[in-house]
């Protein structure tokens, strides 16, 4: 009884962390959004309706939406929304369904982490390449990804361990990848 | 090479993400290449360069731009004017719910959008008046891919972006294969009335009915003509057209039709975040594998093993299609795009066809496969959404998808069908 009941409170913990996270990671993702919409609405104002000499939009749109995109990666582990093929996933029985989902996490957070570990190199790299129209190292856009790849090995640790944890308990659970 | 896409079936078939899968396969592939696994280190340059196209900025914009479309209470007004234009007829409300999905069309870039909204309205109402509710799910099936055929559409930002295609020539070319999608199923609609006994309209409406409903969603109506009309126009181009599109939606929701709050204006900008970002780590990750193909030359070895088979265009066309509707069964249709893409259009191209055309087809063929079992998105969202069972929509769904395929072979062996808008704005050759 007290084993199921300290089982239910990790699996809780677990729960709050991936939540908060992504909460994070969504507030992030909607000021990052909000300043695209801006700075592509300001390039249409300056090339449609009062010529301003602004040359950065174009350049900044693209790194926002890099970043809002990575970020929201991890947003989406959180919520298991990333797209699989299920089908054959759903017909096996469960014990066989909940080593594949352990499997591929592990194998999902391997992804993220080589992701991470390169992508340092990468960002490192950047700092001898220069953006075209802001002459700024490249660092900032390039780190998109080893932040996001962080980001996404750590929501996925804790998807994983909340949901092993779950399917401990019940095993008519069907959790997808 | 055989190591890189067993890898990628296998991950696939255990239902790992394809985002993953596809990111993983790429780099067991870099690895195999040599130097002790140094050629990984390029994997991240390769996942950031993927998404590193200004013209995708588009797509984020267009989802945007639907959502606060939507939100605003905008898919009822459409569905009044589809209602006042063609319920009267036998099977009224089916014809004015695919009337409603080319107008819905002009807002949404998704199919699946699509499916949620009139699922969700149109269905019970279809089913209160005495439609059955697997023929109701099905017309909405039906009627949803249209959304992603006739612009904006996801899918063809997506295709224009990688492929270097102009986005405006496809949009134009778009427009006349999804009215002939609207055309076709409102016969097969007709022909099915009688058999099977679907309810009859109301009484003609007034002229005054007409002009009212037709008032009350001219907000809805003029989005998708100044897109259009900027885009194809060379005004704006489609990332522009698509912000404008934002700022447009965002006024009518806040100010004119006062149903869009900061709270749900918070929720639409997380929900656009997270529907890129799905998008998009599959893109990214198929940048790690098209590295990989490019490097050892695949999307060349598979175009003249295609035009070992046949190098008659008519059989090569119908390999492509048969190809895109049977995998597009079982994969989601964005990353099928992602992966197939860059090895279709060299193919396409060999048989001398127009990069418009053939993106077009290629996308109509992707957006028929939303609406086959056992993988059909749009299903999956209409069997959610109204608690049918798939098997039942599918049985219902047979007339229509025999209608769209035959559209698509109309599509894919006349050319012109397709071009006709873009050469009249000089968007392809003639």
């Amino acid at each position: 009884m007290q084993q199921a009941s300290a089982v239910h409170d990790i699996t809780a913990t677990l729960d709050s962390l991936s939540k908060r996270l992504a909460t994070l990671t969504d507030k992030a993702c909607v000021i990052l959004l909000a300043l695209l919409v801006i700075d592509v609405w300001l390039g249409v104002f300056a090339r449609y309706i009062w010529p301003l000499p602004i040359t950065f939009m174009e350049e900044a749109a693209r790194y926002l939406m890099i970043w809002v995109a990575l970020l929201a990666v991890s947003s989406c582990i959180a919520r298991r929304e990333h797209i699989g093929m299920s089908m054959l996933f759903v017909m096996l029985p469960a014990h066989v369904r909940r080593f594949l989902l352990l499997l591929v996490d592990v194998l999902g957070i391997l992804f993220f982490l080589l992701l991470f570990l390169y992508g340092i190199g990468m960002v490192e790299r950047g700092a001898r390449m220069m953006t075209m129209i802001f002459g700024l190292t490249k660092q900032i856009p390039f780190a998109a990804v080893p932040v996001s790849a962080a980001l996404a090995a750590m929501q996925l640790v804790l998807v994983a361990s909340r949901d092993q944890l779950k399917l401990a308990q019940d095993r008519n659970l069907v959790v997808c990848p | 090479m055989i190591e890189v896409g067993l890898t990628f079936v296998l991950l696939l078939l255990v239902g790992m993400p394809i985002g993953y899968a596809l990111g993983l396969a790429g780099m067991v592939g870099m690895y195999t290449l040599g130097g002790g696994g140094r050629f990984l280190a390029m994997a991240p340059e390769r996942f950031f360069a993927g998404l590193d196209l200004f013209t995708f900025l588009a797509m984020p914009f267009f989802i945007l731009a639907g959502e606060i479309m939507n939100r605003s209470g905008i898919t009822d007004r459409l569905i009044g004017l589809a209602d006042a234009l063609v319920g009267y007829l036998r099977g009224g409300m089916a014809h004015s719910n695919m009337l409603a999905s080319v107008m819905f069309a002009g807002l949404s870039g998704a199919a699946t959008a699509d499916a949620a909204a009139f699922g969700n309205t149109l269905v019970p109402a279809m089913v209160k008046k005495g439609y059955s509710r697997p023929f109701s799910c099905a017309v909405t099936a039906a009627g949803s891919i249209i959304g992603p055929t006739i612009p904006p559409s996801n899918l063809m930002v997506i295709y224009g972006s990688l492929m270097g295609v102009s986005v405006a020539g496809l949009f134009a070319a778009g427009i006349l294969p999804g009215l002939l999608i609207c055309v076709v199923c409102m016969a097969v609609i007709a022909a099915l009335g009688r058999r099977l006994n679907l309810p009859k309209g109301t009484q003609r409406p007034s002229l005054l009915l007409i002009f009212r409903a037709f008032k009350d969603s001219l907000a809805a109506l003029v989005m998708p003509v100044m897109i259009l009309g900027a885009i194809v126009g060379g005004i704006a181009t489609p990332t522009e057209a698509a912000s404008i599109a934002v700022f447009y939606a965002l006024i009518m929701g806040v100010f004119v039709y006062r149903k869009v709050s900061l709270k749900d204006l918070y929720e639409m900008l997380v929900r656009t975040a997270r529907i890129t970002g799905i998008i998009f780590l599959i893109i990214a990750s198929a940048s790690i594998v098209g590295w990989w193909m490019t490097f050892n030359q695949i999307p060349q070895a598979l175009a003249s093993g295609f035009l070992e088979i046949s190098d008659n265009p008519a059989v090569v066309i119908a390999l492509i299609l048969a190809l895109l509707l049977c995998i597009g069964m079982f994969m989601d249709i964005n990353a099928l795009l992602i992966i197939l893409a860059p090895v279709l259009a060299p193919l396409t191209i060999a048989i001398g066809m127009d990069p418009i055309h053939a993106g077009i087809m290629i996308v109509l063929a992707l957006n028929i496969s939303l609406m086959t079992p056992p993988v059909g998105a749009c299903l999956f969202v209409l069997a959610s959404v109204t608690g049918e069972k798939i098997e039942r929509i599918a049985r219902s769904l047979w007339p229509f998808l025999l209608a769209e395929v035959a559209v698509l072979f109309l599509v894919a062996y006349w050319p012109d069908l397709t071009l006709a808008i873009p050469r009249m704005f000089d968007l392809a050759a003639k």
